[in-house]
């Protein structure tokens, strides 16, 4: 007969199941990662909430599986920590998954349990973290892992455009656990440390005979470079963490707030006399179009997303008179600042997070078009560039676009033009907006009076020079209302804030369809 | 060893960098004329320039392998 229990047996019971839940795969498999420097998922959990701020959730929950060993090898909390706790003060939801345990495998009930952190997060409109570090499905658990997995997929889904998602990629992650954070908004890896394949070096090399390193096949080299897969990298775990933090600073809590305003200690109309010389007047010299956004915006403080893949463009938050602002620029030091379809769909997702989450956008412009080639034409530039033209004609936050040179072709309407639904289009005195540049544009309209004339070089100058005085300008698109002002550009960051905050209370419009069909 | 490549088909326009200097990432090993525009070729790692495979008005074409660093 069992005996009667108290509050002192109960009491210990819980104390001892919680010291269980929390030595996860145990001391051996901790210190095991503490000499390789890595963290466990609660200490990870500790360092990125407030202190002492972080609830955990369902710590008592364990597989129920009983084959293959199962029943020796369960662990309360199943490999996962999920809980709430608050980030500067504001409530946000995680999950942290512990490697320790079984290799951080999804079981049913870790599945289950990273649902219910998700299902919480919805319910209240709070952002959701996920630190991942699994090697997928668990296998002793059969095709019931799975009810786990397809739910964190479809929750992810529910929750996309309603709460902010970041997903940070703390080790080597195969198969089902890539594709979670994949469909989040944004994921960071830390350098030697995650990987993430669908399928990793031994399947590959059993199937295509291909010899590859799960570091050269998903390493965060690969991911931040040529997949833009994820969007910052860290250098270790406290970057990581932090980088979360800062990142979430940004970002409302949910799509129905703005994001908080912070006090602004840099003068909101500052002039800057250097941006004249940042920019070359002539148009054969390239420049970094970082320096020109760090002039402009508060304190110099631009957090730029995928710095390192499709380098073209560049985008990223940073606040303009205290207020989040998305910023999306042209990079001229990079394939002269041409669109491509990688930088085309690194715009694409980033304006519609911003439009998601009522993030006013700022675009600055120097443009000379798509980027020619045979390559690019049949990587589809067309169904890739598309993408920027729907995400900016969706969107309905303030959209303020400065043309700072050139604003060449069909370019122009990607990068958000008046007929595009541009709040405020702005233009610096020696901008450019033009279907072709001139010499082209004059080859083609007078290929045959060049050729017909007595010097057919000087003809063309003079076409040049007559093309260049009437259309090569922002005056011309001023006096057709297709620039709302032409800014000196020391004034650039008053002027944009004046529009900043006369769109403030832009009204949007609730939407009117469940969705559009962007070209994906 | 760490190859720099050209981003993009064009012409050499002025090179920065010769075989034993030392350079660190980021830094313009080379500038490439394309797209009517001279843009920087930059270092991708610290370390030594081991060779540069191109001179002065060279036309080159996307991929093409310009310096590499040790």
């Amino acid at each position: 007969m069992s005996e009667q229990p108290t509050h002192h047996s109960g009491l210990e019971r819980l104390e001892s199941l919680k010291k269980r839940a929390e030595l996860g795969g145990g001391q051996k498999a901790i210190d095991k990662r503490h000499g390789m420097g890595r963290l466990t998922a609660r200490e990870r959990l500790n360092l990125l909430f407030d202190p002492d701020s972080f609830v955990e959730m369902n710590q008592l929950a364990e597989s129920q599986a009983v084959d293959f060993g199962m029943q020796k090898k369960k662990v309360p909390g199943d490999g996962v920590a999920i809980g709430y706790g608050y980030i500067d003060g504001r409530l946000v939801f995680a999950f942290a998954e512990d490697a320790t345990v079984l290799g951080g495998s999804v079981g049913t009930i870790h599945g289950q349990k990273i649902c219910r952190i998700m299902d919480e997060a919805l319910k209240v409109k709070a952002p959701l973290i996920g630190l991942y570090d699994s090697g997928g499905g668990r296998l002793h658990e059969g095709f019931f892992a799975s009810k786990g997995v397809a739910g964190m997929f479809y929750r992810n889904t529910a929750a996309s455009g309603v709460i902010p998602q970041i997903s940070a990629i703390m080790g080597p992650c195969a198969g089902v656990a890539v594709y979670s954070p994949a469909l989040t908004d944004f994921i960071i890896m830390i350098e030697g440390q995650s990987q993430m394949v669908i399928t990793g070096p031994g399947v590959i090399k059993s199937v295509t005979g291909e010899d590859v390193t799960l570091e050269e096949l998903g390493g965060s080299g690969v991911h931040s470079q040529i997949t833009g897969q994820a969007h910052l990298v860290a250098k270790n775990e406290e970057e990581c963490i932090k980088t979360i933090r800062h990142l979430l600073s940004y970002l409302p809590a949910n799509n129905e707030e703005s994001p908080r305003t912070v006090e602004c200690t840099d003068d909101p109309f500052r002039q800057d006399d250097t941006l004249e010389e940042l920019v070359p007047a002539d148009f054969r010299k390239s420049y970094d179009m970082r320096l020109v956004i760090k002039k402009v915006v508060d304190n110099g403080e631009f957090f730029e997303l995928l710095p390192d893949f499709a380098k073209s463009i560049i985008i990223g938050f940073t606040r303009m008179d205290g207020q989040t602002v998305g910023i999306v620029g042209n990079q001229p030091n990079y394939l002269a600042g041409c669109l491509d379809v990688d930088s085309s769909d690194k715009a694409a997702r980033f304006i519609r997070f911003c439009d998601a989450f009522n993030i006013p956008l700022i675009n600055f412009v120097d443009v000379p078009g798509y980027f020619p080639g045979v390559k690019q034409e049949k990587m589809g530039i067309i169904r890739h560039g598309a993408k920027m033209l729907y995400a900016y004609g969706e969107a309905t936050v303030p959209k303020i676009t400065l043309a700072l040179r050139k604003e060449y072709g069909g370019a122009v309407m990607a990068m958000c033009c008046v007929g595009m639904g541009v709040d405020q289009m702005l233009a610096w005195p020696i901008a450019r907006l033009v279907v072709l540049d001139t010499v082209t544009a004059v080859n083609l309209i007078f290929r045959k009076e060049i050729k017909a004339a007595d010097d057919p070089e000087a003809f063309r100058q003079k076409m040049i020079d007559e093309y260049d005085h009437k259309y090569s300008n922002p005056f011309h698109a001023a006096s057709n209302m297709l620039v709302d002002a032409v800014i000196k550009p020391c004034e650039t960051r008053l002027q944009l804030i004046k529009a900043l905050r006369m769109l403030k209370n832009k009204k949007r419009p609730e939407p009117f369809r469940r969705h559009g069909n962007i070209p994906l | 060893m760490v190859e720099v490549t050209a981003p993009m088909p064009g012409k050499i326009f002025d090179i920065k960098v010769k075989p034993g200097d030392t350079v660190l990432n980021g830094q313009e090993v080379l500038t490439l004329e394309a797209m009517k525009m001279e843009m920087p070729i930059t270092a991708t790692a610290d370390g030594t320039v081991k060779s540069v495979n191109c001179k002065k008005d060279d036309a080159v074409q996307g991929g093409d392998v310009l310096v590499v660093i040790e």
